[in-house]
């Protein structure tokens, strides 16, 4: 059995708005194996997306604590957790989040960029060929289809190769026809590079074709079961 | 429109808001300042004109009066209409007895009945009458400390020996002292023969005043003795006689106002930007809003509730503003401000101030207001909402719009000609900053840049909602004023104080003579050079009359005066000639009119060309001659210059006095003075030396208070930048949370927010140096005359200074984005 890349103990998160404390999270604890395609299911409001925020670092819990490749993350700063988002993890989210003032190209480098990757732009240049976005790479985010931006996207959440990625609704804002080409470089990006792969998704299609499955339902997990609905 | 949703909508949009209310505000307070000062300076002046004036109608001139006006005079004080009382002005030498001390001094000396209006003051507080009488002299104490003298002792001016018998405290003729070269010194005019200062040919102000039995019959008695009045005489009342306080604080406060209006426009620049920033943030509840069913009207309403809200709110903080400022402007010029002045604040500064305000607010507001007609319901599907607001106003509109600023720069200028050129000036200035940060930006945007910061803050600059090129607009040409300010004064300071060349002149001697040339060059040495004067006016060119009164409104030189012709066949060492051949004309036909070199700053002056012909009067001998030659001067020293030089023989046999320019070393200055104005009384020394330190005193204090305002205008360059980093708050704080996401650090979030802030300011500071050294050297060329130095250590000092101050202020308003956290970001974006 492949040890685990990502573990999340206990993760509680809890904000107040108002007056009003809200608890999204109830002591969730997961643990992802390298390799691994785990999707996180559950309705809308279920706190799918929170909880890939605190396993990816972008968020803290209130309680708990996550452990990313062995290291502890929970208590990192912005700064400490910067290298990790850079080189280990990507994401990929739903609304896609492109820099509107990058072209298409510079969006995939930038990672690289970051990194000081010298051959950022060549790489960046192989991924966009690979998705078929190669004479688009000089078009900004807003000159884009949002299948095009999601494959834009994809691009940069892998170019330095990271060996968790983090994937948010990849599909939700995507018409049939795109959702089903972004599942298949997901997938193809999982299969061919052994990219461990945490997805958040209501989409039961998407959902039967993961290596394990964990649904979460106000906040606590219900379900966790390999390969199964 | 409910007061509570304007309340809520502007606390919704409160960074916005604050923006824009205090764009008002500094839009308000230097004009408001400015205009109260005016309003006070002039209340004092005209209430008090008859005192500062010395009389109900004053009968001025540069010599003895002729005849038929004396003779007239005595009618109207015969038939008792008036009292009259008789004032002789000039500037000489006062000494000590025994010593080699000696002042330059401003002398009056008074008949009996004097003053007949206002008040002299003196430190014993005995009425001033009863004090001077013959043989006495009343000082000022400024002559007591620079001679070390005291009441008691005796005084020596020209060949006469007076004693001191108190010191004046206040007058009411010279309320303010800084207008005047040298310390008072009032004598009886029965003392005036032993002194031997005024003679044919001093440079004495003879002076009238009368008091009226009824003082509304002013206009009359004036135009009664007007019209006996003979060459160079002139007749004015207490309310048309100029005054040098009323044109020192007339331009003044007219190159004020042409700062607060140029912060008028910068700050209304911002206005609209905050408030179309704050409308950009509003498109989704319009949106809505039409969606449900309101009307235009409905919509409309409540943002001009809005607008005139806020609006009435900076108006408001302005006034109280400008009457802080013109507190502080009140301390400034102490010293200057005639000593009525009071500070106060009337009913007309507050609805002045309202009128202006209001009427800068709706101008300004108008474009962004008018956008609103144009949000669709459909905008609420829209994810982005920067759209909607773009160039609604037709240009019709919009040239009605600048046509009332420009009526309301002109009413605020109080003259047309130079209101428009104004308007015309500042517009071009924006219209010139725009283009250049429009070509700039642009190749920014194209260059292929290697830094990833760098890069990333270049194409930040033209993210949605980025107010960039109003900023650098409203920056550099503020910036491009304030650099302006500084080159000019820095320039003018070296060219007239600081590089004063050490061969040149240092002491000037007034009134020689002709008689006394020969003894005079034995007293000083064969070096000093002496320039003959004759004193004449100028009637007419090409058989056009001067129109005197025309001239008298000119803010500089005017035809008006007296001028000083001379005569020689040369050029100075400081000349160069520019159009003709030769100074005169080369050979001339025999029997034709004489020749006349102008000088270059009189041409401008007269709009005249070679060829014309000019018509002098020389005391009363006409003189016609033809313009020959023009000259320019090549270095700008207090050096003598005259505006006509004729031929030797046109004016030798005039009636002439010469005028001595010589370089002693300054500690001997006053021995000099001394020995010459021994041996002969009515000439008059001036050391320029001593005038230079006066008058850069003068520039110092000057240049502060105009630098001061200038720096208003720099402030609503800051809003605006301000303003625009809220405007994007929403798409800088996605940046951040992106490049955190990818792998950024805090370093390199506040590298990229730096940069981008640096870029601006060294464009806005680039721009504004260019535009200021380019448009200062014309003016120092063109219009100053003076030789121009671009100061560059100063310059790139002060963009340094500028670009931390922007760059600095940028990052703090940016912390916020940057402490943020990207989860925190992505739930609260989600939600």
């Amino acid at each position: 059995m492949a040890s685990p890349i990502l573990v999340g103990e206990r993760l509680c998160k809890s904000y107040v708005r108002g007056d009003r404390k809200i608890q999204v999270l109830y002591e969730v604890s997961l643990a992802v194996d390298q390799g691994e395609f785990l999707v996180i299911a559950g309705s809308s409001g279920s706190g799918k997306t929170t909880l890939l925020s605190i396993l990816s670092g972008l968020d803290l819990p209130s309680s708990g604590r996550v452990i990313l490749g062995g290291r502890d993350i929970t208590g990192l700063s912005e700064d400490q957790l910067a290298p990790l988002r850079n080189r280990q993890t990507g994401f990929v989210f739903q609304a896609f989040h492109l820099i509107p003032s990058l072209n298409a190209l510079e969006n995939v480098m930038f990672p690289a960029e970051l990194g000081k990757d010298p051959e950022a732009r060549a790489k960046a240049m192989t991924l966009l060929e690979r998705v078929g976005l190669s004479a688009r790479a000089g078009n900004f985010p807003e000159q884009l289809s949002g299948g095009e931006q999601q494959r834009v996207a994809i691009c940069r959440a892998v170019i330095n190769r990271p060996a968790l990625l983090f994937a948010d609704e990849p599909t939700g804002n995507l018409d049939s026809r795109n959702s089903e080409g972004i599942v298949e470089l997901l997938l193809d990006l999982h299969r061919n590079q052994g990219t461990t792969l945490v997805m958040a998704t209501h989409s039961p299609a998407l959902a039967a074709r993961a290596d394990r499955l964990v649904r979460l339902h106000d906040g606590a997990v219900v379900t966790s079961a390999d390969r199964s609905l | 429109m409910k007061l509570h949703h304007l309340f809520r909508d502007i606390i919704h949009n409160r960074g916005q808001a604050v923006i824009f209310t205090l764009c008002v505000a500094l839009s308000m307070v230097s004009l408001v300042a400015v205009n109260s000062l005016r309003r006070d300076v002039r209340g004092v002046i005209a209430e008090d004109a008859a005192a500062l004036q010395g009389g109900d109608v004053i009968v001025r001139s540069g010599g003895e009066f002729t005849p038929a006006l004396r003779d007239e005079l005595a009618r109207v004080v015969g038939e008792g209409m008036a009292t009259a009382t008789t004032a002789w002005e000039f500037h000489s030498v006062a000494r000590r007895e025994g010593g080699e001390a000696v002042l330059f001094s401003n002398i009056k000396a008074v008949s009996g009945g004097y003053p007949l209006y206002g008040t002299v003051e003196l430190r014993s507080g005995r009425p001033f009458a009863e004090v001077l009488r013959p043989g006495a002299v009343v000082v000022g104490q400024a002559l007591l400390d620079r001679l070390g003298l005291a009441v008691g002792d005796h005084l020596l001016l020209g060949e006469g020996r007076l004693q001191i018998v108190d010191v004046v405290v206040r007058e009411s003729q010279r309320p303010v002292e800084f207008f005047t070269f040298g310390p008072r010194v009032f004598m009886s005019e029965g003392d005036l023969a032993i002194t031997g200062l005024v003679g044919k040919g001093s440079r004495t102000s003879y002076r009238w005043l009368l008091r009226l039995a009824d003082p509304g019959a002013a206009e009359t008695v004036a135009a009664r003795l007007q019209a006996r009045a003979g060459e160079g005489e002139r007749v004015a009342t207490a309310a048309t006689s100029g005054s040098r306080i009323k044109r020192f604080f007339d331009n003044l406060l007219f190159f004020l106002s042409l700062i607060a209006v140029f912060t008028l426009l910068l700050a209304g620049i911002g206005m609209q930007s905050s408030l179309a920033a704050l409308l950009r943030r509003q498109v989704k509840t319009i949106a809505i809003l039409r969606a449900l069913g309101a009307g235009n009207r409905h919509i409309l309403g409540h943002y001009l509730g809005l607008v005139l809200l806020l609006g009435l709110c900076g108006v408001i903080l302005g006034i109280g503003g400008g009457l802080m400022l013109k507190g502080a402007v009140f301390q400034l010029l102490a010293g200057l401000l005639p000593e009525k002045l009071t500070l106060e604040a009337s009913l007309a500064d507050l609805f002045q101030g309202l009128g202006l305000g209001l009427t800068a607010v709706l101008f300004f507001t108008f474009l962004p207001l008018a956008g609103i007609a144009r949000i669709k319901p459909a905008a609420i599907f829209r994810k982005e909402t920067a759209g909607g607001l773009r160039r609604a106003m037709p240009r019709l509109a919009l040239l009605l719009g600048l046509l009332l600023l420009s009526a309301v720069v002109v009413l605020q200028l109080d003259d047309l000609i130079t209101g428009l050129w104004f308007m015309a000036a500042v517009l071009l200035l924006v219209a010139v900053m725009g283009g250049l940060a429009h070509l700039v930006l642009a190749g920014l945007a194209r260059l292929d840049i290697s830094s990833l910061a760098l890069r990333q803050a270049v194409r930040s600059l033209s993210r949605p909602g980025n107010a960039s090129r109003t900023v650098v607009v409203t920056l550099a040409s503020a910036l491009a004023v304030l650099f302006s300010i500084y080159l000019v004064e820095k320039n003018l300071r070296a060219a007239y104080i600081e590089s004063y060349p050490a061969d040149a002149p240092n002491l000037f001697f007034l009134d020689i003579q002709k008689d006394q040339r020969a003894d005079f060059i034995d007293l000083v040495g064969s070096d000093a050079e002496l320039f003959p004067v004759v004193r004449a006016r100028l009637l007419a060119i090409n058989d056009r009359e001067i129109d005197r009164r025309r001239e008298v409104e000119r803010r500089g030189d005017s035809l008006s005066r007296e001028f000083n012709l001379t005569y020689r066949d040369s050029l100075l060492a400081d000349e160069k000639l520019v159009a003709g051949k030769g100074l005169f004309g080369g050979n001339r036909a025999p029997g034709g009119l004489p020749p006349v070199s102008l000088l270059d700053s009189v041409v401008e002056i007269g709009d005249m060309e070679i060829g014309d012909t000019l018509h002098f009067s020389i005391q009363g001998v006409s003189l016609k001659a033809e313009a020959t030659s023009i000259r320019s001067r090549t270095r700008s020293l207090l050096y003598p210059f005259f505006y006509f030089v004729f031929p030797e023989e046109t004016l030798k046999a005039a009636p002439q006095t010469f005028f001595a320019a010589l370089k002693v070393p300054q500690g001997e200055a006053s021995l000099l003075e001394n020995r010459v104005v021994s041996r002969f009384p009515n000439v008059s020394p001036i050391n320029v030396g001593e005038s230079a330190v006066e008058l850069g005193k003068l520039m110092a204090k000057l240049s502060l208070l105009v630098a001061f305002f200038a720096s208003l205008s720099i402030l609503a360059g800051g809003l605006i930048l301000v303003g625009s980093i809220l405007a994007t708050r929403l798409a800088r704080l996605e940046e951040a949370v992106h490049y955190k996401i990818l792998g950024g650090d805090t370093a390199f979030v506040l590298k990229v927010f730096g940069l981008e802030n640096l870029v601006l300011a060294l464009l806005s500071g680039g721009a504004a140096l260019l535009v200021a050294e380019l448009g200062s050297w014309a003016l120092c060329h063109l219009v100053l005359d003076i030789s121009f130095r671009p100061y560059p250590l100063a310059s790139l000092v002060a963009v340094g200074a500028i670009t931390t101050v922007v760059v600095a202020l940028g990052l703090l308003a940016s912390v916020s984005v940057i402490v943020k956290k990207p989860g925190a970001y992505l739930r609260e974006h989600s939600s």
